[in-house]
C-alpha cells in the first residue's frame, strides 16, 4: 500500500467515524427514556401555544426520522414527510452549517457558547499534555537508562501511585493546598483583569492555569513514563545498538542518534490512543476548577440539564479527538520509514 | 472415542497451573503487595457492618453542631455534611464502590472477551466488522459519551454498571483477539481441527484456557477503570444519590462546603480508598502480567559487571591481538555464576586469518563479545587480558576503549538482519562511524567515501540512501562488512556473518573477506561451523568445545593431524572432497549447558574415547610440537 492511500483510507476511516458519534448524538437524545429532547420545553407554566411556538423553534414539531414512527416520541402530523424536513435531516443540515441547536438555560446558540470555551480546554489540555510528556519522557529514559537500580524501581512505583490517583480528587487536594498558598480558586482570570495590559493579563491567565496544569500534569507522566520506559528497554536490547556500542559510539551518541526516535514510535500511537482519556481529565479538572472550558461546559450542562449544550459539547469533543487521532496517525506514518512500503 | 477422555484431568491440571502458578507469584513483590491491598480492602467491604462504628443510616438525630467536625475519638475521620461519620460511610462505600468496578468490568470483559474470540477464532467478514467497530467506539471518548448517557438516563446504581461495562470493553477485545490468533496456529489447535474436533469443543477446550490469562489480567485493568469512571461520574453529580460511594461522598462533601469550612477530612478519605483500590489492582494486573510474561528486563547499555583483574601483566608477544588466560562468568543474582569461557589464550597476526570453531553454545560468541567488553550486563571477565598493540583491553577506560572499538578492532554481527539502525538509511550508519573516528576526514567527502566502500562490497551507490529494510538479506551483510571497514581497523570480527543467507550469497560474501584481507593487510577472527570455509581460507584454527580451547593449531595441522578427539570427530562430520567414499558420522548428544557443566573434560560424555580419568578431571592444554599446536585432552599426556 503506498502512503498516498494509506492516508486517504486513514482519513476516510474518520469521516466515516465522525458520521457515526452523529448518529449516535442525534438518536441518543431522542431514544433514551425521559424524552430529553423535549425536556427544555416541559414547563408547566407555559401555555400550550407558547408550548408550539418554542417546539417549532427547536424543531420539534417534525418527526424525528422518516417512517421510523416507534422511535418518534412526537406523533405530529404523517410519517410520510420529504424526507429532508424530518429531524433528522434539519439536524445533519444545520451541523453542516455549523449551527448545534439553541442552549435550553441562555437561548444562544451552543455553537457560540461551545467556540468560547473550546480554546480554553486546548489550552488546558495542551499545556497539560506538552508537561506530563516532556516528564514522563524524561523520567522513562532516566528509569530505562537506570534499569533495575533504585532509581528505576522509584519511578516506577511513582508512576503506577500517580497513575491511580482520581483526577478530581488530585484537583481538589491542590485546591486545597493552593488555597492555603494563596493561588487562585476558580476560573481563567481575575475579575477585572480584561481591562489591564494583555502581558498582565497573560500573568494573569498563566496564575489561574498553574493548578489546574500542575494536576493534569501529575496524572498523566505516570502513564507516559511506563510507556517510554518499556519502549525504550526493548529499543536498547536490540541488535542494533549493540552494533552502536560496537562502533565505540558514547552512550549519550547512542541514546540520541540510536534509541530515542525508535523508543518515540510508540509513544506517538498511545498519546493518540489516549486523546479519549485526556478530555476525561479535563471535565473533571474543570469541574473542580471552574475552569470556563467544554469540560465544565458538560459539567453545567448535566446540572442545568440544558441537553443541547451537553449535546453539542460530546459532538465538539468527539470530533477533536477523532482530527487528534488522525493527525498522530499520518504523523505516525511520517517518523517510520517502514510503514510506506506495507 | 473421543468420549473416553478421563473427565478428571482437566480439573486436576487447572489446579496444578493455579498452585506452579501462585509459586511464581509469590515471588513477585509489587503483585503480592497490590493482592494483599485488594485482599484487605474486601475483607473491609464483606464485613462492612462489623467493621463500620455507625450505623449507615444514623442521620436522623443529626443537629448543626454535628455537621462537619474533625477527627475524634468518637468520629475518627470526622463527620460530613450531613453529620454523618466519615469512617462509617468510607467502610460501606467501600462496598458500593468494588461492586460497581466488579459488575461494570464483568460485563465489559464477556462483551471485549466475546467479541475478541469471535473475531480471532472466525476471522473473515466478522473480524473486520468487530474489529471496525472496535476501533470507532476506541476513538469515541468514553468519560464523555457516559456522562451523555447517564445524563440522560435516570442516575441509579444499575444505570451506572451497565453504561461503564457496555463502554469499557474495546481494549478487551483487541488483546483477546490477537491471542486468540496466536493461539490458533499453535499445533495442538491445527491437530484438533485436522481430527475434525467441533469448532465449540476447540474453543473451550483448546483455545479458552490459554485465552484466560490475559483475560484476568485484563479484568483486573478494567475494574480499576470502572472504578475511576464512577467516581468521575458520581463527582460530576451523575452518582445514585441514595447509594453513597467514594464518588458520591466525594460529590457531597466538595459541593456542600467542605472546601471553604477547611473540613479536609471529609475529602481525604474516600479519595484514598478509590487510591487504594486502584493501586492494588494495578500492581496485581503488573505483577499478573510479569508472571505470565516474563521479560528479562536488560539492555545493552547497562552497566557490566567490572572486569576482575589478578594481575597487570605486559604482552607476552609482539602481535597485533593477543588474548591470554581469558575467563568470562555470566553472574546471576541468586545463582552460581555460569563458566562461560574458561582460560582461553590466542594470538593474531597482521593479515592472518583465525578460524573459530565449534557448535552453538560453545562460548565463540561471548568470547569475541568480550574482546571489546560488549558482554551483556551479567557477563563478567574474572580472570584474563586482551592485548591489542600492546595494551591491555581489559584494563581501559570506557572512553579509551571507545577509541579503539571500530576503528582497531570492528565486527560484523552474526545475523545483520537486526544489526542496522531500521530508522537510519545505511549510508548515514556508515557515515556515523567515520565522523566518530576519523575527525580530520573531510566533510565534503564523506558520501564519495561511503559510496567507495558499498561499491567494494558490491553495493551500488543509489542504495545508500536506503533504509535497511529495503535491502535483502544478503545485502545487508555485506553493508555491515562496509561499515566494518569504514575507519580502516586493523582487526574485523566476524561472528558467522554467512549464517542464514543461501549458499551463493555466502560464497560471495567469504571471497569478499578474503579479498579484502588480501587487498588490505586485515586480519580476521571468522567464527564458523563451516569446516570446508575454514580448510580453504584460514591461517589457523581454535577449536573451542563448552567454553574452552579444545584444540588450536595452523590449519594443515588441524586438518591432518587433529589430537583432540572433539576435532576429529568434526572433521568426521564433515565431507572431505579427497575421500568421497567415506562414511559422515555426527556426533551424538549436544554441547554442555553452562549451569551444568560435567566435573571432568566437558566433552567426555560425548567423547568416544573418554576413559576413568576423564569424568573426574579436567583436562589441562598441552604443547603438541613447536608451532604452537595446543590441545586439551588426557590422551595427549598418555601418549607422551
Amino acid at each position: 500500500m503506498n502512503r498516498t492511500r494509506a492516508i486517504l483510507s486513514k482519513a476516510a476511516w474518520s469521516v466515516f467515524t465522525i458520521l457515526f458519534v452523529i448518529i449516535l448524538n442525534f438518536f441518543l437524545f431522542r431514544v433514551l427514556p425521559g424524552d430529553p429532547a423535549r425536556a427544555g420545553i416541559r414547563d408547566p407554566r407555559l401555555k400550550k401555544e407558547a408550548i408550539e411556538v418554542l417546539q417549532v423553534r427547536f424543531g420539534l414539531d417534525k418527526p424525528v426520522i422518516n417512517c421510523f414512527e416507534s422511535l418518534n416520541p412526537i406523533k405530529f402530523g404523517s410519517c410520510n414527510v420529504n424526507p429532508l424536513e424530518t429531524q433528522f435531516f434539519i439536524y445533519v443540515g444545520n451541523l453542516l452549517q455549523g449551527e448545534l441547536g439553541i442552549s435550553y438555560h441562555t437561548n444562544r446558540p451552543v455553537g457560540e457558547i461551545l467556540s468560547e470555551r473550546l480554546w480554553n480546554t486546548v489550552l488546558l489540555i495542551g499545556a497539560g499534555q506538552v508537561l506530563a510528556i516532556l516528564i514522563g519522557v524524561a523520567l522513562g529514559i532516566f528509569a530505562a537508562w537506570k534499569a533495575r537500580t533504585s532509581v528505576d524501581y522509584g519511578a516506577i512505583a511513582l508512576s503506577l501511585f500517580a497513575w491511580s490517583l482520581p483526577t478530581f480528587w488530585l484537583g481538589i487536594i491542590l485546591l486545597f493546598w493552593g488555597s492555603a498558598n494563596g493561588f487562585p480558586l476558580a476560573g481563567k482570570a481575575t475579575p477585572g483583569m480584561s481591562s489591564m495590559p494583555p502581558l498582565q493579563q497573560w500573568g494573569d491567565i498563566l496564575w489561574h492555569m498553574f493548578l489546574p496544569t500542575l494536576t493534569y500534569t501529575i496524572v498523566y507522566m505516570g502513564e507516559y513514563t511506563l510507556i517510554m520506559r518499556s519502549s525504550l528497554m526493548d529499543v536498547l536490547s536490540e541488535d542494533y545498538i549493540l552494533t552502536a556500542k560496537a562502533k565505540g559510539l558514547s552512550m549519550f551518541q547512542i541514546l540520541k542518534d540510536h534509541a530515542l526516535k525508535n523508543a518515540m514510535l510508540p509513544l506517538v500511537t498511545v498519546i493518540a490512543i489516549n486523546l479519549g482519556f485526556t478530555v476525561a481529565g479535563a471535565i473533571q479538572i474543570e469541574a473542580v476548577f471552574s475552569w470556563p472550558g467544554l469540560g465544565s461546559a458538560i459539567y453545567e450542562a448535566v446540572v442545568r440539564r440544558d441537553y443541547p449544550v451537553l449535546q453539542g459539547a460530546f459532538l465538539l469533543i468527539a470530533v477533536a479527538v477523532i482530527a487528534a487521532n488522525l493527525l498522530a496517525d499520518l504523523t505516525y506514518t511520517y517518523l517510520d520509514p517502514r510503514v510506506q512500503v506495507e | 472415542m473421543q468420549t473416553t477422555l478421563k473427565p478428571s484431568e482437566p480439573t486436576n491440571l487447572i489446579s496444578a497451573r493455579l498452585l506452579g502458578f501462585w509459586r511464581v507469584f509469590k515471588k513477585n513483590r509489587g503483585g503480592l503487595i497490590g493482592f494483599v491491598m485488594l485482599v484487605s480492602i474486601v475483607f473491609v467491604a464483606i464485613f462492612a457492618p462489623a467493621i463500620a462504628p455507625y450505623d449507615e443510616t444514623s442521620a436522623s438525630t443529626t443537629t448543626i453542631s454535628d455537621i462537619y467536625q474533625p477527627p475524634s475519638a468518637a468520629h475518627w475521620f470526622g463527620t460530613d455534611d450531613a453529620g454523618q461519620d466519615v469512617f462509617s460511610n468510607f467502610v460501606y462505600g467501600a462496598r458500593v464502590s468494588l461492586t460497581v468496578g466488579f459488575f461494570a468490568a464483568f460485563i465489559s470483559i464477556f462483551i471485549g472477551g466475546l467479541f475478541g474470540l469471535v473475531a480471532g477464532f472466525f476471522g473473515g467478514r466478522w473480524e473486520t466488522f468487530l474489529m471496525r467497530f472496535t476501533d470507532i467506539m476506541l476513538v469515541i471518548p468514553d468519560l464523555p459519551l457516559m456522562v451523555v448517557i447517564v445524563a440522560l438516563t435516570r442516575p441509579s446504581l444499575l444505570n451506572i454498571i451497565f453504561v461503564i461495562g457496555l463502554l469499557g470493553w474495546t481494549t478487551t477485545a483487541r488483546v483477546v483477539r490477537s491471542q486468540t490468533l496466536a493461539v490458533k496456529s499453535r499445533k495442538f489447535v491445527l491437530r484438533a481441527r485436522a481430527i475434525g474436533a467441533g469448532k465449540g469443543h476447540i474453543v473451550s477446550r483448546h483455545i479458552l484456557p490459554l485465552v484466560m490469562p490475559i483475560l484476568v489480567v485484563q479484568a483486573v485493568l478494567v475494574i480499576s477503570l470502572a472504578i475511576l469512571n464512577e467516581s468521575a461520574l458520581s463527582f460530576i453529580g451523575l452518582g445514585d444519590p441514595t447509594t453513597l460511594s467514594w464518588g458520591q461522598m466525594l460529590n457531597y462533601a466538595f459541593g456542600r462546603g467542605a472546601m471553604s469550612t477547611g473540613a479536609w477530612w471529609a475529602l481525604v478519605a474516600p479519595g484514598f480508598g478509590i487510591v487504594w483500590v486502584v493501586l492494588s489492582l494495578t500492581l496485581l494486573g503488573q505483577g499478573l502480567e510479569q508472571v505470565l510474561n516474563p521479560r528479562l528486563d536488560t539492555h545493552h547499555l547497562m552497566p557490566n559487571k567490572p572486569t576482575v583483574h589478578v594481575d597487570a601483566q605486559p604482552p607476552k608477544t609482539k602481535s597485533l591481538l593477543e588474548v591470554q588466560n581469558l575467563s568470562i562468568d555470566y553472574v546471576t543474582e541468586g545463582k552460581l555464576p555460569a563458566h562461560a569461557v574458561e582460560n582461553v589464550s590466542f594470538t593474531l597476526r597482521e593479515g592472518e586469518l583465525l578460524g573459530l570453531v565449534g557448535e552453538s553454545g560453545c562460548g565463540k560468541t561471548t568470547l569475541m563479545l568480550s574482546l571489546l567488553r560488549l558482554l551483556p550486563a551479567a557477563g563478567q571477565i574474572v580472570n584474563g587480558h586482551v592485548f591489542f598493540k600492546g595494551q591491555d583491553l581489559t584494563a581501559l577506560s570506557e572512553e579509551e576503549l571507545n577509541k579503539i572499538r571500530w576503528s582497531g578492532v570492528s565486527i560484523v554481527f552474526q545475523g545483520a538482519m537486526n544489526a542496522l539502525n531500521p530508522v537510519r538509511t545505511v549510508g548515514d550508519q556508515i557515515a556515523e562511524a567515520i565522523l566518530r573516528h576519523m575527525p580530520d576526514f573531510p566533510k565534503d567527502q564523506i558520501p564519495a567515501r561511503v559510496t567507495e566502500l558499498l561499491d567494494l562490497v558490491g553495493i551500488a551507490a543509489d542504495h545508500k540512501d536506503h533504509f535497511p529494510h529495503q535491502y535483502s538479506g544478503g545485502m545487508r551483510q555485506r553493508a555491515m562488512i562496509a561499515m566494518a571497514l569504514a575507519c580502516n581497523p586493523q582487526v574485523i570480527i566476524a561472528d558467522e556473518p554467512t549464517t542464514a543467507l543461501d549458499v551463493m550469497i555466502q560464497a560471495q560474501i567469504l571471497e569478499l573477506l578474503d579479498g579484502l584481507r588480501r587487498k588490505l593487510g586485515l586480519a580476521i577472527i571468522f567464527v564458523t561451523h563451516d569446516l570446508g570455509v575454514v580448510a580453504e581460507m584460514c591461517d589457523t584454527v581454535l577449536v573451542m568445545y563448552g567454553g574452552v580451547t579444545a584444540e588450536y593449531a595452523e590449519v594443515d595441522v588441524i586438518y591432518n593431524d587433529p589430537r583432540h578427539p572433539y576435532t576429529q570427530e568434526l572433521l568426521k562430520a564433515f565431507p572431505d572432497l579427497t575421500k568421497p567414499k567415506k562414511k559422515l558420522s555426527s556426533i551424538p548428544g549436544y554441547p554442555p549447558r553452562l549451569d551444568a557443566l560435567p566435573p571432568g573434560c566437558r566433552f567426555a560424555p560425548r567423547c568416544p574415547l573418554a576413559f576413568e580419568r576423564c569424568q573426574t578431571e579436567s583436562p589441562r592444554l598441552h604443547v603438541i610440537g613447536a608451532d604452537g599446536h595446543v590441545a586439551s585432552c588426557h590422551l595427549i599426556e598418555a601418549s607422551k
